[in-house]
């Protein structure tokens, strides 16, 4: 395990160098990386079935590609494009756009009145930091649960926003959906994640 | 003008900074008087920073080691 946090601090043109020497340790530390985002993004644009296999390629062009890896992208943008290009390759041509009018909310109506107001208090968390959070193993869970149970896309977008730290921009072109769809579904994703560390909360 | 509800439906596009100026306004203004949605954003805020502490991962069973090694080879026979 050593070697590969250690790899975390090289640049990733040294990265990309020991990955075309063929240094073991590399290959290990960039599958470990980036196999799981890619296989989001996959998942998110063909679903379940052909996820796998898009990913396998992905990284098969990937790597045979690196040589001309130009650096112009970061390394993580330019794999979920490769990824994201071939499961759209993989779908071929179908409507992107998706249907959001579909009911979805926040929050639940019974939780306002007539006009809007909330009804009860919300209540304060009594684990308040992210720290304290982190400390509680079935809190973990909890979460674990929720993100694994997120329509794909929503967790897409979620791990890119806001865990891989990737521009809006970068996520609406690699999954070819318009900036307002993200933004919903990341809203719908945060909103989910909220409602089970709430419910944690209460029980 | 600004209600709990839409406050719940554009907590992030608010945290995003991605509200236009008008809605930004009137949903500061319903942040000034309502503690509920303030406390509502200041968790929402948090289970961002508690997702991307813990990080969640794509369940799959891939052996990334054998891939690690297989895409290894590969990349020999490319050079
Ligand atoms: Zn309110």
């Amino acid at each position: 395990m050593k070697k590969v946090a250690s790899l975390n601090q090289l640049d990733e043109k040294a990265l990309i160098d020991k990955l075309i020497e063929g240094d073991a340790a590399a290959f290990e530390f960039v599958v470990d990386r980036y196999h799981s985002i890619m296989l989001s993004v996959a998942r998110a644009i063909i679903g379940e079935a052909f996820a796998d296999e898009v990913v396998q390629d992905a990284w098969v062009s990937a790597i045979k590609a690196l040589p001309r890896f130009e650096g112009r992208a970061s390394l993580k943008t330019w794999l979920l494009q490769i990824t994201s290009n071939g499961a759209k390759t993989r779908l071929r041509r179908e409507s992107r756009q998706l249907s959001l009018d579909d009911g979805w909310q926040a929050e639940p109506d019974y939780k306002f009145d007539q006009r809007g107001h909330r009804i009860d208090d919300v209540l304060p968390w009594n684990i308040d930091t992210p720290d304290a959070l982190l400390e509680n193993e079935q809190l973990r869970q909890v979460i674990e649960t929720t993100y694994q149970k997120l329509p794909p896309q929503q967790r897409a977008v979620l791990t890119m926003a806001d865990m891989e730290g990737l521009e809006m921009k970068e996520i609406c072109n690699i999954l070819d959906i318009s900036a307002s769809n993200a933004r919903v579904l990341l809203h719908r994703a945060r909103t989910a994640l909220h409602h089970s560390i709430e419910k944690y909360q209460e029980s | 003008m600004f209600e709990c509800k839409d406050v719940a439906e554009e907590a992030s596009n608010y945290l995003d900074g991605d509200l236009p100026l008008g809605k930004r306004v009137g949903l500061f203004l319903h942040l000034v008087y309502c503690s509920c949605c303030r406390r509502y954003l200041q968790q929402i805020r948090q289970t961002i920073s508690t997702v991307n502490i813990l990080r969640p991962q794509e369940q799959h069973d891939t052996d990334t080691q054998a891939l690690a090694e297989k895409l290894r080879m590969l990349s020999k026979t490319e050079s």
